[in-house]
């Protein structure tokens, strides 16, 4: 079961650079102990508002959603780390939960 | 004194005549037949399956952003109320949760 969602906002590169990126975030992220369950590309799209991250003023990201299990105290590291990392635009880190979907709903 | 006399014969007459009659009617009425027509405990057979609101069995996702556009004002986006809405709680709840989620991560605008 996923614990944790990294929905990350990379800069719009070329293949080789957001893979390289990518690359470079699930090593961190195996490096601190995280089993990395899942990796989805939701594309690359324009921005719904202009960012302004390491001095750059971004328009156009992909998008990317990895869910990994892992130990809490690692979190602020990483977050850490990401922020750090010029070619991410957003990082952020959700807890996953699958039990909203099973519990009935207005009695249907 | 005729009159009272008068009265007292047919008063007799009828007595003989009517009195069986009388009787008749009192002890059939005694017995109590079950009624067929009597109401019979039965769950309503014309209840209509109950609605749920839109949302109902639809999971709201913040990475779901058409379903999301759907609850927003295309020109202010705002939120819409419950009354306009019309989901239930629940629903309308995970909506705004997810609407101010996507906000934060970047996956819509709130302009």
């Amino acid at each position: 079961m996923p614990r944790y969602e990294l929905a990350l906002i990379l800069k719009a590169m070329q293949r080789p650079g957001t893979s390289a990126a990518l690359r470079r975030t699930v090593e961190t992220l195996m490096e601190r102990g995280a089993v990395v369950r899942d990796l989805e590309n939701l594309g690359e799209r324009l921005l719904p508002y202009k960012i302004n991250k390491h001095n750059q003023n971004h328009l156009r990201g992909s998008y990317f959603l990895i869910d990994f299990y892992s130990a809490p105290n690692i979190l602020t590291s990483l977050l850490d780390h990401l922020h750090r990392d010029v070619d991410v635009v957003r990082p952020t880190v959700l807890k996953k939960d699958d039990q909203v979907s099973s519990s009935n709903c207005c009695g249907s | 004194m005729l009159v009272l006399r008068g009265l007292t014969r047919i008063r007799t007459v009828l007595l003989q005549q009517g009195n069986t009659g009388l009787r008749s009617l009192t002890t059939t009425s005694s017995v109590v037949q079950p009624n067929e027509d009597r109401l019979i405990k039965m769950e309503n057979p014309y209840k209509e399956p109950q609605k749920g609101c839109l949302l109902c069995n639809v999971t709201v996702d913040f990475k779901n952003t058409q379903l999301l556009s759907q609850f927003i004002s295309p020109y202010t986006g705002r939120i819409y109320g419950r009354h306009i809405t019309r989901l239930c709680s629940r629903k309308q709840k995970e909506v705004a949760k997810a609407v101010k989620k996507s906000h934060a991560l970047g996956t819509s605008s709130s302009r």
